[in-house]
């Protein structure tokens, strides 16, 4: 099956690659997003006081990228890894000793082997987290990724909670020359090296989308679906259960490498457990999954990039309190997985998506404006239904039931 | 920031600090063999675990009853210290408008009637958390039962969130201390010095046996109350338990509520000890995780013996080697996943 043009339904249709066929109009949002991403760089150079950053962008390219392998487990396996970080951080880590204690400098180096460390940490932590399911095996996760969280704390060689550089501190070698290079460029976070990198991110993620695509789509896929739907089934139907859960747990580990491995390039002189390895990082790998919709393949990876700009925007919102003046970034990502948990359940991706909240929502709008009013009477009783309940359960709780 | 795991004991406050002279000098391993030092340690260590059980034993019971994984359970422990720190500096202090002052030396009768003061605040700071929990139980908690685990995982993590940003508005992100004279009117009290161990601070005491009354009310409550021995039927079976007449829903707000309260009075006692800081949480909460894979999921006892472990190790960590203090706990918990999966005591239910 090459790429091409097929008729479906009388529908014309531009085929990808095997099983991946988009509509005209959707192939050419595809491409045009992909194209708004390439410059990115070049327009956050240019806007000046805009919350477009692309530091904050580039790690929620990257926490996106982990998010998507996490997605495998959650979406297929329905296993929620509440410790995603321990792959993220070890291939950062991994980079940063490499380059600072062993003076490699090879970029492609750096990245193969930051990965194959991630692969190596998502087989082991994987193999002790089999045997578990449902909310165990967050816990467990959570645990095993706090474990690795406190190893570089622990060892003062790689700097304790400081961190290390991705430097390599060469004596009689100029401070540029001391950078990771990639084919003669050495990355040294100014704009030219940083932009290269972007673009080279950005088709990595592509690639990444279309591999994890190709992976969901295979029997292997289908199967980590039916574990996913009932473990119990998918072993009487035959399916070496444990084997392919550990697999996924693998290769969604091996995103998170891919990814960490990218950040510590990018984030070349900060990389510290508290920024890749803490529960946080992970908490926020989650969020990010389910912010952009976790039951679509994307979805993940847009809310990488929506989380963090987010995140940058909020984290310059002060409120006062009793206490004085103070930042209020988590509060209002905090509020604003809020409304995604109630009101928008399958994310940014799935409500746009047709079929999604906002997409049938904006439709019947564009249909008959006057839906505004059945919309407001429906959001006026489900309001009126809420307190209705909530005082219903303290009446319960006080008196108890009657 | 302090390296998550170590900040439960930190030993920071005036009282600690005395016992810390005694340890300024370089550590070895053979240091802890040191008899006096090693008994040192282990009370201490025991004195963290309690606090630890208090927190962890909410959280195990919220998991066992209500299947949900209350990640926001460490910031209600914070907010329990900060709120114990408002109640304490109304209620106790030494200007005209406090209601109690410390004594000022050691004399039975007020001594000991100060440490039912210190009793009362950890107590009203508790009780402050309870309808705070009850509220996020049925506003927030209660509409998405039926929904994904990961969406109850991801809302009590915005919850997290929002109680973390919440405690810093109110209280800044300055720790919150007791006052020297509390400290001071409480360790006046001999204790240890009785037997020769002067070095321990009796407040470390005065904390072990508090959260001991409260850990053996705990067991009384689900193994000989009415209300206990229902949550434990709804822990077992769910839908038996709903059709011999228990109304879940007013189950399942007690338990938050209860382990609310839990939370809240750990967080006081805590307070009392060292402080109230910001990410106090957090840390917690992961030793909790910790605590709850140690001893069994949703079992209170299997909380109590995995919270005095992982207490006890990390003392003994700052002797052998402090750098490894955060990762020990993680260690033993890997250890018991290899040999005892399901951890020492298995899960909820059957035994208190």
């Amino acid at each position: 099956m090459t790429p091409g043009l097929t008729r479906e339904d009388g529908q014309l249709k531009i085929r990808v690659m095997k099983g991946l066929e988009l509509t005209p109009l959707r192939l050419l949002l595809l491409l045009g997003a992909i194209g708004f991403l390439f410059v990115l760089p070049a327009i956050a150079r240019n806007t000046g006081d805009l919350p477009i950053r692309i530091r904050p962008i580039y790690r929620g390219m990257v926490l996106g990228l982990a998010a998507v392998g996490l997605n495998l487990l959650l979406r297929h396996t329905d296993l929620v890894s509440f410790g995603h970080a321990a792959f993220f951080g070890t291939a950062a880590y991994t980079t940063a000793i490499m380059v600072q204690l062993l003076n490699v400098q090879s970029a492609v180096v750096l990245i193969v082997v930051a990965i194959v460390a991630a692969t190596l940490m998502a087989t082991l932590i994987g193999y002790f987290t089999l045997p578990h399911e449902g909310l165990y095996f967050a816990l467990v996760t959570l645990a095993f990724g706090q474990l690795i969280y406190s190893i570089p704390v622990g060892i003062q060689e790689l700097g304790g909670t400081d961190g290390l550089n991705a430097l390599t501190g060469q004596a009689g070698v100029s401070i540029n020359e001391q950078y990771p290079h990639l084919g003669g460029i050495f990355l040294n976070g100014q704009e030219v090296p940083n932009t290269i990198l972007f673009w080279i991110t950005i088709v990595l993620v592509v690639l990444s989308l279309l591999v994890m695509f190709r992976i969901v789509r295979s029997p292997f896929g289908n199967a980590l679906d039916a574990i996913g739907q009932q473990r119990t089934r998918a072993r009487f139907l035959g399916l070496p259960v444990k084997r392919y859960v550990w697999a996924a747990f693998i290769i969604s580990g091996i995103y998170g490498g891919i990814a960490g491995a990218l950040y510590a390039l990018f984030f070349s002189t900060t990389i510290d457990p508290g920024s890749t390895l803490q529960v946080f990082v992970s908490g926020d790998i989650l969020y990010i999954a389910i912010l952009g919709g976790f039951k679509t393949l994307t979805g993940p990876f847009v809310g990488g990039i929506v989380f963090e700009t987010l995140s940058n925007v909020a984290s310059d919102v002060v409120l006062t309190g009793p206490a004085g003046e103070k930042e209020v970034g988590r509060l209002i990502t905090g509020a604003v997985l809020l409304i995604i948990v109630f009101a928008f359940p399958s994310g940014i991706v799935g409500s746009l998506k047709p079929g999604g909240r906002v997409y049938e929502g904006v439709r019947e709008l564009l249909r008959n404006p006057g839906v505004i009013g059945p919309w407001s009477r429906r959001a006026g009783n489900g309001l009126m239904n809420m307190v209705k309940r909530a005082a219903d359960n303290v009446r319960i709780l006080i008196m108890g039931v009657k | 920031m302090a390296p998550i795991g170590t900040e439960l004991l930190e030993p920071t406050s005036v009282a600690v600090q005395t016992l810390n002279a005694v340890l300024d000098a370089p550590l070895t391993i053979g240091d802890l063999l040191q008899p006096e030092r090693f008994i040192t340690q282990t009370i201490n260590g025991i004195q963290a675990g309690f606090v630890l059980f208090l927190i962890a034993s909410g959280l195990t019971v919220i998991l066992g009853i209500l299947d949900v994984l209350n990640l926001a359970h460490g910031e209600l422990y914070a907010l329990g210290a900060f709120v114990a720190s408002s109640v304490g500096g109304y209620l106790v202090g030494t200007g005209a408008n406090a209601i109690f002052s410390p004594p000022t030396s050691f004399s039975p009768v007020a001594s000991f009637g100060f440490v039912l003061v210190l009793i009362l605040v950890a107590l009203i700071a508790a009780l402050i958390m309870v309808p705070i929990g009850a509220l996020i139980e049925t506003t927030l908690i209660r509409p998405i039962y039926d929904r994904a685990q990961v969406y109850q995982l991801v809302l009590t993590f915005a919850l997290l969130l929002i109680i973390a940003d919440v405690v810093e508005l109110v209280w800044g992100s300055d720790p919150q201390q007791p006052a020297f004279a509390t400290i001071q009117a409480i360790n006046d009290i001999p204790s240890f010095d009785i037997i020769g161990f002067g070095n321990i601070p009796t407040l470390v005491l005065m904390v072990i046996l508090v959260s001991l009354g409260l850990g053996l009310a705990l067991f009384w409550f689900f193994g000989r109350t009415k209300t206990g021995r229902i949550m434990r039927a709804t822990a077992i079976d769910r839908e038996m338990a709903t059709a011999l007449g228990v109304s879940t829903d007013r189950t399942f707000t007690l338990v938050f509520a209860l382990g609310a309260f839990l939370a809240g009075f750990a967080g006081a006692m805590q307070f009392v000890i060292t402080r109230a800081q910001t990410g106090m949480g957090e840390q917690a909460l992961v030793l909790s995780f910790v605590v709850i894979v140690v001893g069994g999921l949703g079992s209170l006892r299997g909380a109590l013996v995995g919270a005095v472990v992982v207490g006890i190790l990390q003392n003994w960590m700052i002797v052998i080697n402090p750098d490894f203090q955060t990762a020990a706990p993680f260690a033993v918990m890997v250890l018991i996943l290899l040999v005892k999966p399901e951890g020492l005591f298995g899960s909820w239910g059957e035994r208190t």
